[in-house]
């Protein structure tokens, strides 16, 4: 009777150990390959990518030798089938090229705060006029980044084999030229085991 | 003789076992610091640094080293470049990736990393699985 007792103890808390969920932190840069749809590492691995490629390219070294031009994102069109935040990309890259000293940023994403910012230090009358932000003052983007990404997908009954390629463009905004682009392709594949576990 | 031989055959192989150690295949600059680092012995033993090569674009620091298979068989890794400061502290730890890299048996590979800003002037290559 003890013996059945205890063997039901057992099996009760292994039973109990196993629904017990965990949470636990890891390695945001750890190799992410739960499926081949677009993650955390293909992020990582773009970004890297194209500021090492942008930095190096001789005209750009040129054109940072002295001054730090001014930049805004437009944005990186999506043309894959897969929903990608393809902003937090270009975020990415954007603080590693803030953070190399090179480039300065303005943020259209905030153009209207800012406007309503400014006028209530001009209008409301709550702020000290000597200290408040002129109308007028901010200074205007020389280029643009923006880019797509795209992908191929191919499947059979055993293998999913997806392609992605990442376009990104400096565009001069007065003159319309193309001052740079960079590429980076990933490929990602994923085949089934012998028993489809 | 025997005696003298004994050690000699010693020292030889010390001296050849340490030869082929992965762990300190290249050094960087002038600093005379090891080129490849790993927690991974079995890694750092079957990959080396064949040729490190370094320039400054503008005021980057911009590094190639050109990495070894030793291995028959494809190695599927991680590599990443830190980057130190004159000081010792390491620039942007957090913003450098650790990036893929598949490498067929007893082939070369070149990978190349530009540092994060001026101030970078040291580096260290790491790999890990």
């Amino acid at each position: 009777m003890v013996r059945v007792l205890s063997l039901a103890a057992l099996a009760m808390a292994l039973l109990l150990t196993g629904c017990a969920s965990k949470v636990d932190y890891g390695d945001a840069q750890a190799r992410e390959t739960v499926t081949t749809d677009f993650g955390s590492t293909d992020l990582q691995m773009i970004a890297a990518k194209m500021v090492d490629d942008m930095m190096v390219f001789p005209p750009i070294v040129d054109m940072t030798r002295e001054r730090r031009p001014v930049l805004f994102v437009d944005r990186v069109k999506n043309k894959t089938s897969e929903h990608i935040d393809t902003e937090s990309i270009t975020d990415t890259i954007q603080t590693k090229l803030i953070n190399s000293g090179k480039f300065r940023f303005v943020d259209m994403s905030v153009v209207n705060r800012v406007r309503e910012q400014l006028e209530y230090q001009q209008d409301s009358g709550m702020v000290d006029q000597a200290t408040a932000a002129q109308m007028g003052r901010q200074i205007g983007a020389e280029f643009m980044l923006y880019g797509n990404l795209s992908s191929i997908v191919k499947r059979d009954d055993s293998t999913k084999d997806v392609y992605y390629k990442f376009t990104l463009k400096l565009l001069n905004i007065q003159s319309g030229i193309i001052e740079w682009s960079g590429e980076k392709e990933i490929r990602k594949t994923r085949k089934r085991s012998l028993f489809g576990l | 003789m025997k005696a003298i031989l004994h050690p000699l055959c010693a020292l030889l192989l010390a001296a050849f076992l340490a030869g082929c150690s992965a762990s300190n295949l290249a050094r960087p600059g002038d600093e005379g610091e090891v080129a490849l680092h790993s927690n991974n012995s079995l890694l750092a033993n079957r990959l080396a640094v064949e040729a490190l090569r370094e320039k400054t674009v503008g005021d980057l620091l911009y590094v190639q080293a050109t990495l070894e298979n030793g291995w028959k068989f494809e190695l599927d890794f991680q590599y990443k470049i830190k980057w130190f400061d004159r000081d010792g502290f390491e620039v942007a730890p957090e913003s450098q990736p650790w990036r893929q890299l598949v490498m067929a048996g007893r082939s070369q590979s070149n990978v190349q990393a530009v540092a994060p800003n001026p101030s970078a002037v040291r580096y260290e290559i790491w790999v890990r699985e």
